[in-house]
């Protein structure tokens, strides 16, 4: 079978070649196949035999024969049609050569007239012609492989939410010879290898975190309890900042909401209005009921309801005309709320202090049960007296790690909107009530100082209970809850503070400490018995040893002060209740976990799992837990190993059917395909839909897939890996031979945004369905602060290092297009000067495909440092091409990159090289045509090289999509990859949606190579 | 595999001299397992060399004890054997010639912040930590050398404390789990510390971590087997590749599994059981001193048998509620430091110190080469501050045992406290020690020059 390996570009330089000596068809042999011969017809044999074996035994062999042949390259091995037809790779070189008139060299002593040269071309191209009708559309063979280290990083992002990058210490992958690194050709698997697979995947484990409905994985590992403890924290503080509790915010969409018709949306209702102002619609709605309460006349809502009054009608192009107005509401509500805000003198009872847990907590639940209410002790009632001073020495008021000394609330007497008339105290407590309701003293507690009552001090303790030196969490968000969130915001919130509890441990690691700390030595208990001096273990957390310890808590409070006893019960019991409530969501989980699993499963081995499979997960579970005795969160972190460690996940196997010949894929693995192809990730849950629903192999449904998936965030790795391979810039950012002393300005913030702006382009081109030829042509690209700089182009005010814009036109500052990008500029120049060799081999190898033969060992090193040289580098390359052994190569590349001499050795724009002398750009271009500067090589490309752009680049995207090399009989899909995308404006939608459709991307080879059992 | 089966039939002969057995102390023998593993090695054919000193691994243990020493009791003078020691340091007195007491180093970035948990969170790394609720450090000098060398051992390091972490703040805002974890993994996270001797024991050796691995291959090589079964012939050569190479991690994990059981079978043959230690009880040792005996002896077998090479044991942690009633100390160790001149203290002191003479005691048994484990082994012993009661830790307490396989001069008491704060960085220290374990970094922590004269 036909599995050699073949260009697009070797194809079209066979046909450049046909064109050049100016054969079209019409040897005998052609036109016999042509009638549809099948095998090997005689007639192939017997012109190999006349023609072409004489032919190379009279002009080749001398130098390309078995005795040391030149380029290793023995052309009197090949004894027969079939031994041709094995090795395209090589024939086409010949013939390209041959075609070209470049062999035999001028220093041969026999040279074949133009007919016998196009005698062999000819029956080459006929035997060509004549593979590539019998297997057009071949899928070729497609191994089996890994994914490469990349796919592995990014299956492992969208597998598990984190982008842990398992990978980055491997070893790199190697490329195959289309230069992607996705291909079985290429990607072995190795004792060593496999090892760091192993260690990967643990440590991707260690990301795990048990749920109570099923599993995730953190950004940090989670394994020491303070990285759990963050974690959940870290969640909770996250979810707050999502809420807004802003006054004046929620002031302003009322007034927004008042003159919706003036603002031009007389049909919004309050919660599309809440919606567009990024306020709750919940807390809105109750807000905008009090704007418009009219009953009520007395009290602080008739104050608030003046200034709301007093809010200015809307002013067009003045969005913000209202906005000092419900500022100065928010600030009448801040600061009434403060003089009515409840106060809690500190608790003491016998020997246990202010500080002792169950009273630091009583405290905080004082507070934080009282944030919708407030003191009616603040109202200033004609004929009543004063409120009672607050007790004085506050008891344990002086311990300096205790609650400290509560601030009472001093209030001016006469303050108006305190003041009562005689026997109005009922209503007005009525409206004061229903205000402090709507209006909470504070929507939640997030972060507190060292003194839990004293804020001013040392901040940045998220969710603390305010105990000295021992962790503790308490939760005081009950007007966030029941004012501002809907139902699934709190059922979201009520979760996030169960974790704390689930994954955390919190309030067990928090009893423990308590226990362990010197409270309870203090109580007299354990102080000389050496097992007690211990920290004692899991036994502390059971219902009778908490009531033990309540019970010497409540002994030695004495039975002086009952709310003080009320609060030592009521903590311990909370601490006992909590705990087993804990314990029974462990309990409760086990099974969803394992449920999780399955799902977890299915999704990395990108189809659904078989009733075997399920069994044989949960059977591994089991053993972990039952013979090696782990505990259930091992269990599950080892089970999760397995699931990354297995083949369905690292390695990429299309199962063939049962059938021989071609078969389709199946649309599972047609999904996993596409979405390698596409995002070098595993299928969404969109994509395995289609799978499911079995419709995917439809042209039409494939090609929609495809189109959503170009515009989801995940294609930039469509941009980074098929770009950055076809480029040659995948590994730019290790890239360190620029001279970091003579080019100061390349640091590394600058080298990553010369890798970005490619990735960018390419992406635009993707997502916005440009046409491909901007890829050559565009005026546009994209550039951040520190690649403007660079560039020269204007920094707009305000942009920060890691912003990127578009820059519509580039074009005044030689930029626009893949061609003047620093990143190839740079990479393709040896540091201390420009590389017009490099440059312009990558513009005919990497941009329009041409095969270019490495350089001869012997090649003489061009001087390392430009502003060393006497003469300009093009005068050099000049001298060079007079060889004739060097012409040959040299003069398909040299003009396309002395064209750049405008740009110095890191792409920055120049007028001088590095010697001084002024740069020259013009250039005589190969086959024809002369220009300067990157105007003339554009010019040159459209008029001349094109269509070798357009082959290449479809070639090239076909390679990376099938995961293989490309074969001879691809030519016909790259043909009409060409043609389709010429009939559409060469809009880059159409050539994936052509390759997705193409026979070779939706089948596989079948049964006939199926393994023996 | 270049097992040769050649020797198989010979009769097998350990490369271990009869000698070797009877150099131990009394009857206290030991069997040095690694010399008897090298034998092994041979009968199975493998060239051996007679191991020369460099051959033997290095080992570092770091001992820490929060809350600081007692600064009366804590001296040497003079040199070698005739080195004196003030009373805490007593309990090394044995190893004089081993030792060196280095007084005067400190670590900057640790000062200045306040008291307790930013005295601690850095000790072993140098860089400074934040404060509030957002937990960032520097990976600890024994993790960074367990990144570099951990490799070479089936476990890259050993991570054991006698006393449960805290993790709420300390009024200083820094958290506490800056005071209760000496190694850091990373900037974010600390190694998680193993409290149960039981569980570091299994995890040792009962081969925990790599029975676990051959269960996670076994299950995916079943699996490979069966998709083998399935695919074409091209593709069965690729799926080929990743049997091959589970199969050959598999036998590299069974190969060291069953190494070990014949150096138990052929020392239990020759009537010379191997040391062995018995696998802890579950739970917690309700008495500290048998907490802190078992984890040395897990250090002491873990280092014997070349399980890990990196130590560290968080004795007590930095506002440690350890308490002593076997020392007839009443108060807990935090309140006991606040005064760290009673006999109490002192005591206390001395009590975590001679847990470090207890280990170097155990590796001094343990012959290797000429020497003994101890030799190729540094022992570190280091406290956050010098005195408790002031909250000092313009200088620290660290005194080291062994000469790490001849690479580091022993038997001295080098006092660095008037060198100038540039040049008694406990970094350049770490620098120094890293240097002679062969991970040469240009510089750690705040440090970017070794230590003078260590």
């Amino acid at each position: 079978m036909n599995t050699r390996p073949f260009t697009a570009a070797a194809l079209r330089a066979l046909r450049l070649a046909l064109t050049m000596v100016g054969v079209t068809a019409g040897f005998g042999v052609a036109a016999a196949t042509a009638a549809g011969a099948e095998g090997l017809p005689a007639a192939w044999e017997g012109e190999f035999g006349t023609v072409v074996r004489p032919f190379l035994q009279k002009y080749c062999v001398e130098c390309h024969g078995p005795d040391k042949p030149e380029a290793e390259l023995d052309l009197a091995a090949y004894s027969s049609t079939a031994a041709v037809k094995h090795d395209d790779r090589h024939w086409s070189v010949v013939l390209e050569r041959l075609a070209a008139d470049e062999m035999p060299p001028k220093k041969a002593k026999a040279h074949p007239d133009a007919a016998a040269r196009g005698r062999v071309v000819a029956w080459f191209q006929a035997l060509r012609d004549d593979e590539l009708r019998r297997h057009a559309g071949d899928p070729g063979i497609v191994l089996a492989r890994r994914l490469s280290n990349a796919e592995y990083n990014y299956t492992i992002r969208d597998l598990t939410g984190v982008d842990l990058q398992p990978t980055r210490e491997f070893p790199v992958d190697p490329a195959n010879p289309a230069g992607f690194d996705n291909s079985g050709e290429s990607l072995a698997m190795s004792p060593a290898l496999l090892n760091k697979y192993l260690q990967a995947a643990r440590d991707v484990a260690n990301h795990l975190v048990l749920k109570p409905d099923g599993f995730d994985f953190a950004a940090q590992t989670m394994l020491a309890e303070t990285d759990r403890d963050r974690y959940c924290v870290q969640r909770i503080i996250q979810f707050y900042h999502r809420q807004n509790t802003q006054y004046a915010d929620y002031f302003q969409a009322a007034w927004w909401y008042a003159h919706r018709a003036e603002l031009g949306r007389p049909q919004a209702t309050l919660a599309e209005v809440a919606a567009d102002r990024a306020v709750s619609a919940t807390y809105l709605a109750l807000v905008w009921s009090r704007l418009a309460e009219t009953k009520i006349a007395v009290g602080p809502l008739v104050k608030l309801q003046a200034l709301w009054r007093e809010l200015p009608a809307p002013v067009a192009g003045n969005p913000t005309v209202a906005r000092a107005g419900c500022e100065a509401m928010r600030d009448f509500v801040v600061q009434f709320r403060k003089k009515v805000e409840p106060r809690f003198w500190n608790l003491v009872s016998g020997k246990v202090g202010s500080a002792a847990q169950p009273f630091l907590i009583w405290k905080n639940v004082q507070y934080a049960t009282h944030r919708m209410s407030f003191d009616p002790a603040q109202l200033q009632v004609a004929g009543e007296p004063p409120p009672p001073p607050p007790p004085d020495p506050e008891p344990g008021a002086g311990n300096e790690f205790g609650p400290g000394k509560t601030r009472p609330v001093k209030n001016v007497p006469g303050d108006a909107d305190l003041v009562v008339p005689a026997g109005e105290r009922a209503r007005y407590e009525a409206a004061f009530a229903d205000f402090c309701r709507v209006f909470p003293d504070r929507f939640y507690m997030e972060e507190r100082g060292r003194n839990y009552f004293d804020t001013s001090k040392d901040r940045g303790r998220y969710l603390n209970a305010g105990y000295h030196s021992l962790m503790g969490y308490f939760r005081d968000d009950a007007p966030l809850s029941a004012l501002v969130l809907d139902a699934a915001g709190q059922k979201e919130l009520d979760g996030l503070w169960a974790e704390l509890d689930f994954i955390a441990s919190a309030t067990s690691r928090m009893y423990m400490e308590f226990y362990c700390s010197g409270e309870r030595q203090r109580l007299g208990q354990g102080e000389s018995d050496p097992a007690e001096a211990h920290p004692p273990d899991q036994a502390t957390l059971t219902s009778p040893r908490i009531h033990e310890l309540e019970a010497a808590f409540l002994r030695v409070a004495g039975d002086t002060n009952p709310p003080a006893l009320a609060a030592i019960r009521e903590y311990f019991t909370g601490i006992d209740t909590t705990l087993r409530a804990v314990e029974r969501m462990h309990r409760d989980a086990e099974p969803r976990h394992l449920a999780a699993l399955e799902r977890f499963a299915a999704r990395a081995y990108r189809r659904p799992l078989t009733a075997e499979e399920r069994a044989d997960l949960t059977a591994f579970y089991r053993t972990a837990r039952e013979r090696d005795g782990l505990d259930h969160e091992a269990a599950m972190r080892e089970s999760v190993v397995g699931v990354l460690l297995s083949p369905d996940l690292t390695y990429r196997i299309d199962l063939v059917g049962n059938r021989p010949g071609v078969q389709p894929l199946s649309d599972y693995d047609l999904a996993s395909r596409l979405s390698y192809f596409l995002w070098s990730s595993l299928p969404d849950d969109a994509l395995l839909a289609r799978a499911a629903a079995g419709d995917l192999h439809q042209p039409a449904v494939i090609a929609a897939e495809a189109r959503r998936m170009l515009q989801d965030p995940r294609a930039r790795a469509l941009a980074v890996e098929f770009g950055g391979n076809w480029l040659d810039f995948r590994r730019f950012e290790e890239l360190n031979t620029v001279d970091r002393e003579r080019f100061t300005n390349f640091t590394p913030g600058l080298r990553a945004a010369m890798f970005e702006e490619p990735v960018r382009l390419l992406l635009d081109v993707a997502r916005h369905d440009r046409p491909v030829l901007d890829l050559l042509y565009a005026r546009d690209t994209f550039v951040n602060p520190a690649l403007a700089r660079h560039y020269g182009i204007p920094v707009p005010a305000g942009w920060g290092s890691n912003d990127w814009w578009r820059v519509a036109d580039a074009d005044p500052y030689g930029r626009g297009g893949l061609l003047p990008m620093a990143v190839f500029l740079t990479k393709n120049a040896p540091g201390l000067r420009t590389s017009p060799v490099k440059r312009g081999n990558w513009v005919v190898k990497n941009i329009l495909g041409e095969h270019i033969p490495a350089p001869p060992p012997n090649v003489p090193e061009l001087p390392k440092d430009e502003a060393k040289l006497d003469l300009p580098l093009r005068e050099l390359l000049a001298r060079h091409r007079e060889d004739p052994n060097c012409a040959a190569c040299h003069a398909r590349f040299d003009s396309l990159g002395l064209v750049f001499e405008g740009y110095g050795p890191t792409g920055e724009r120049r007028e001088r090289d590095l010697a001084g002398h002024p740069v020259e750009t013009a250039a005589a271009f190969p086959g024809g045509g002369e220009g300067a500067g990157l105007a003339g090589l554009r010019q040159y490309l459209h008029q001349r090289r094109e269509k070798d752009f357009v082959d290449n680049l479809c070639g090239k995207l076909l390679a990376c999509a099938l995961g293989r090399s490309l074969l001879f009989s691809d030519a016909t899909t790259i043909h009409d990859l060409h043609q389709r995308l010429a009939a559409n404006g060469y809009r880059f939608a159409g050539l994936v949606e052509g390759i997705v459709t193409s026979p070779q991307f939706l089948n596989k080879r079948g049964r006939e190579e199926l393994a023996e059992r | 595999m270049k097992r040769i089966p050649s020797s198989a039939s010979a009769p097998r002969r350990s490369g271990l001299p009869r000698r070797a057995f009877l150099r131990g102390v009394g009857v206290a023998v030991a069997l040095p397992w690694l010399e008897s593993l090298s034998g092994l090695d041979r009968t199975l054919g493998a060239v051996g060399e007679p191991a020369s000193p460099a051959q033997f691994p290095q080992r570092l243990a770091v001992f820490f004890m929060g809350n600081g020493i007692s600064p009366d009791h804590w001296w040497a003078k003079g040199a070698g054997a005739n080195m004196e020691l003030g009373q805490t340091l007593a309990p090394l007195a044995p190893f004089k010639t081993k030792l060196n007491v280095i007084t005067g180093l400190f670590n900057k970035t640790a000062t200045g912040l306040g008291i307790h948990p930013p005295m601690t969170g850095n000790l072993l790394s140098g860089v400074p930590i934040q404060k509030g609720a957002i937990i960032h450090g520097g990976i600890s000098v024994d993790q960074m050398l367990a990144n570099r060398i951990g490799q070479d051992t089936p476990q890259a390091s050993l991570v054991l404390a006698c006393e449960q972490p805290m993790t709420g703040y300390h009024e200083t805002n820094f958290s506490n789990a800056y005071g209760s974890h000496i190694s850091w993994q990373s900037a974010d996270s600390p190694v998680p510390n193993e409290i149960y001797p039981s569980l570091a024991f299994d995890s040792l050796f009962e081969n925990r971590g790599s029975l676990r691995n051959l269960s996670v291959l076994d299950r995916v090589r079943e699996r490979a087997e069966k998709l083998s079964r399935q695919v074409s012939s091209t593709d069965k050569a690729k799926l080929d590749e990743y049997l091959t190479s589970v199969r050959e991690v598999e036998k590299k994990i069974e190969r060291l599994r069953v190494d070990k059981s014949r150096a138990e079978d052929r020392a239990r043959a020759q009537g010379r059981p191997a040391l062995t230690m018995k696998r802890p009880e579950n739970g917690l040792p309700e008495d500290l001193r048998e907490h802190t005996k078992l984890m040395c002896d897990l250090i002491a077998m873990a280092f014997q048998t070349d399980k890990t090479r990196i130590a560290t044991l968080l004795l007590a942690r930095d506002l440690s509620a350890l308490y002593y009633p076997f020392l007839n100390v009443r108060e807990g160790h935090h309140g006991a430091s606040h005064h760290d001149t009673s006999e109490g203290y002192e005591r206390i002191a001395r009590f975590h110190l001679s847990q470090l003479a207890y280990l170097a005691r155990r590796l001094s048994e343990m012959p290797e080469g000429e020497g003994s484990v101890l030799d190729h082994s540094c022992l570190m012993f280091i406290s956050n501050m010098w005195s408790g009661t002031k909250h000092d830790n313009k200088k620290v307490p660290v005194v080291t045992v062994g000469g790490l396989g001849g690479t580091l001069a022993t038997g001295r008491a080098l006092n660095y406290l008037d060198a100038g704060d540039e040049n008694r960085k406990l970094c350049s220290l770490y620098l120094g020690l890293m240097d002679r374990m062969g991970v040469r970094l240009d510089h750690f922590g705040d440090a970017d020059t070794r230590l003078a004269g260590l």
